[in-house]
């Protein structure tokens, strides 16, 4: 905008015309994520049409066996659904908890200077990356473990399940947090002016106020727990076992993936197809609970909004 | 009363949970530091100029296995070159310390009395030809064609049959310096070598062990220095080098950057300040949110299919670098929108009515206003896309790749995978050299995080009021 235009009415169409540009830009970056979405789900169905034509829902979702890559190939993926229930378990017991305690801490507790410096410190370990949790895991957590449980695998369920737990208290905690911090101070001196004490007026009015909030954090932090990949893939193991056994390695439905992908021999088109349907299911549950828990947390702000 | 008790209890108990988080995460990086601390003295051992192997010898009639070390390289030119030490010889004790496992060696010279520079004794056996000289396979042992001068002083002719060393029966050529070698090493000197002369039994003690000193420097900047700026040499841990992961982990975050930066702004701009208030925008914020916790696993099989085989870009940095952008694309958008979010209505509308189009207030006064937000966002995401392993796992699994990439269409590999494929290679050391790796990503990310907490530091305290 430095030299003043030399004819008003061209600089006037100018104007329009980037602006006109802009828009149209701005909305196509915008509608990028319902394409990407799209293309996600069409080339899943497309991928997967193969392999669930041949082989029936029943014995795929159903079948206690997995072995894509022997003879007689086999395709329960039962045992994987299995392994990724026990992992994910073990880390919702952790990290459900302590994240929720957490929150408390930080919203109720602690003096806002403290808050300050600790919630992006508990943040942080949303920002170690996964495969730093399963090497921890691997080397640390499991050797620890095996002084107590003789019987533990060198790989194992349960010590993933542990750290993924570690892992994922941010996701619960931060959400939760924010949550207990948006219930609006009405509700705390309600409370107090009836004489509940501070442990009162968060457990039976603040909590209780939040919950569809907190439940909200906890779908965030399953589906963070059904998807981790590095940490089963370096600590858990990848031996397809029915039933499934935390002391013993498994297979999640991650692993699976990474399996086949990473695997020596050379992957056919139909073992790639049964990858695309692991997919598929992970993306559709993921999408499902990431839904569920979006429209939760909204409708929560609205409401205290 | 016991209702006070009770809520400080909880209070405490509150307090202690978030102490259990962060108390594991200072637990985390204290014992991969110190499980890293062996690299110091594992390339001084590269340095010294041997890289070590692991063997072992079946004793045969027993289920017993014994471990040896071996040298699997010597390199020339090098002070054990110097010394006579070559390819195929067999380590026995580093500074008077028996040695029966790589780490053991690496051990003995890290623990070594002395500082900086330390010079040990070290004993081997020379290989099989050096040691024993020619030999073939008989009935009932090994036969000596020509013996080597070493074997010929201890008294071994030509024409004899090695029955058993220490004890160990011989059953094949290479066996019997195996056997030679183990038995030297857990006597630690002399051994029985029972011999068949013309049909007659005799017993010969020898001791096939030289003894040299070799100069090691423990210098732990050197070491790391070394690390960071050496190719890898997948093989041997001591030898191992991140240039190549790291050069890796630049290229692929350079190109997430170039794709998922300004999509990632103009989506934001888009949804903040543009789009209507409808069904498509509420279902276009739910995907974006969707897209955040996709599993990046399902988000690096779309990597494979799309960028690496529709689009043919192979398994290169740049499929890696689109890989990491769908990845990264959606943390983006939702970070700038809250950037974008805290700018004041009323810069809006100052500039509204001043008779500024939509686009020139959002190019000319919003997006300036909000960009030190926006760089806070991006570095925080940038920092978990190079952090990220399992999408560019499944995108090809580079990793062995041993060079520095030099340009788009290279294949490549990243930190991350480089510590992913070391920490699952079960020989010694690499668990040590996975840690390393470690040590230094967790301080690119701090870094990386410090510099985003200084950038929001510094935009709060100019717009604070």
């Amino acid at each position: 905008m430095a030299a003043p235009p030399r004819s008003l009415p061209r600089a006037a169409r100018g104007r329009s015309r980037r602006e006109r540009l802009a828009t149209w830009g701005l909305t196509l970056a915008g509608l990028l994520a319902v394409a990407i979405t799209l293309t996600i789900i069409a080339l899943f169905i497309q991928g997967s049409l193969p392999f669930l034509r041949t082989v029936p829902l029943r014995e795929f979702l159903g079948g206690i066996r997995w072995a894509p890559i022997h003879e007689p190939a086999s395709y329960g993926i039962l045992p994987l659904i299995g392994a990724t229930l026990v992992t994910t378990g073990i880390a919702l017991i952790v990290a459900v908890p302590l994240g929720l305690l957490s929150a408390v801490f930080l919203s109720a507790y602690a003096p806002s200077s403290v808050r300050r410096v600790l919630k992006p410190a508990l943040e942080l370990l949303a920002g170690v990356p996964t495969v730093v949790y399963g090497f921890f895991a691997l080397r640390f957590v499991t050797p620890l473990l095996q002084g107590f449980i003789p019987d533990l695998g060198f790989w194992n369920g349960l010590s993933a399940g542990l750290v993924m737990g570690i892992m994922i208290i941010p996701y619960m905690a931060s959400l939760s947090e924010d949550v207990l911090y948006a219930v609006p101070r009405s509700l705390w001196e309600g409370a107090y002016a009836v004489g509940a004490t501070r442990f009162e007026a968060v457990t039976r009015v603040v909590i209780p106020a939040a919950l569809s909030g907190i439940g909200a954090a906890f779908i965030l932090a399953l589906t963070r727990a059904v998807g981790e990949t590095m940490i089963v893939a370096l600590a858990a193991g990848r031996t397809p076992t029915w039933p499934p056994d935390p002391r013993q390695p498994l297979l999640t439905l991650t692993t699976a993936i990474v399996n086949i992908a990473t695997g020596d021999h050379e992957a056919t088109a139909f073992i790639w197809s049964a990858v695309f349907a692991i997919g598929l299911l992970l993306f559709l549950v993921t999408l499902v609970l990431n839904t569920v828990s979006y429209l939760v947390i909204q409708r929560f702000r609205e409401r205290y909004a | 009363m016991s209702r006070k008790v009770v809520g400080g209890a909880f209070g405490v108990l509150a307090g202690a949970a978030l102490g259990v988080g962060l108390l594991v995460l200072v637990v985390l990086i204290a014992t991969t530091a110190l499980q890293a601390a062996p690299i110091t003295a594992m390339r001084a051992v590269a340095e010294a100029g041997i890289s070590l192997s692991l063997r072992s010898l079946e004793v045969p009639g027993t289920r017993e296995s014994r471990p040896y070390v071996t040298v699997a390289q010597a390199e020339a030119g090098s002070p054990a070159a110097g010394l006579g030490l070559a390819r195929g010889d067999a380590l026995l004790a580093v500074g008077g310390v028996s040695v029966d496992r790589p780490s053991r060696a690496w051990e003995a010279v890290r623990h070594a009395p002395g500082g900086r520079e330390v010079t040990l004794a070290v004993r081997w056996v020379p290989r099989s030809e050096v040691t024993l000289g020619t030999v073939r396979a008989a009935a009932g042992g090994v036969a000596v064609v020509n013996p080597s001068p070493a074997a010929q002083a201890a008294g071994l002719a030509p024409g004899d049959l090695l029955l058993s060393v220490g004890g160990i029966p011989i059953t094949g050529t290479r066996q019997a310096w195996e056997a030679l070698v183990v038995a030297v090493g857990a006597r630690n000197g002399p051994v029985e070598v029972e011999v068949e002369r013309g049909g007659e039994r005799r017993v010969l003690r020898w001791d096939p062990a030289r003894e040299g000193e070799l100069p090691f420097v423990r210098d732990p900047l050197r070491a790391w220095w070394g690390f960071l700026t050496t190719l890898n040499e997948p093989r041997y841990p001591e030898r191992a080098g991140l240039l190549p992961a790291l050069v890796g982990s630049l290229y692929v975050v350079l190109v997430m950057a170039a794709v998922a930066f300004p999509l990632g702004i103009a989506g934001a701009v888009y949804l903040e300040e543009y789009a209507p208030t409808n069904a498509l925008t509420r279902t276009i914020e739910v995907l974006v949110a969707n897209l955040a916790g996709t599993p990046s696993a399902v988000v690096g099989i779309i990597g494979l299919e799309v960028f690496a085989r529709a689009l043919g870009a192979g398994r290169s940095v740049l499929a890696g670098g689109l890989t990491l952008a769908v990845l990264t694309l959606p943390t983006m958008i939702v970070a700038s929108r809250e950037a974008l979010r805290a700018v004041p209505r009323t810069l809006r509308e100052a500039a509204l009515a001043l008779g500024a189009t939509r686009w020139e207030t959002v190019r000319h006064h919003v997006l300036p206003y909000a960009l030190p937000g926006i760089l806070t966002g991006t570095i925080l995401s940038f920092s978990r896309a190079l952090g990220e392993a399992a999408p560019l796992l499944l995108l090809g699994a580079f990793l062995f790749v041993t060079y520095v990439p030099q340009g788009l269409g290279d294949s490549f590999t990243v930190v991350p995978l480089q510590i992913f494929e070391w920490a699952t290679r079960p020989q010694d050391g690499f668990a040590t050299v996975a840690a390393a790796a470690i040590v230094v990503l967790v301080t690119l990310l701090l870094l990386l995080n410090a510099v985003a907490i200084l950038l929001r530091n510094r935009f709060q305290r100019r717009w604070a009021g």
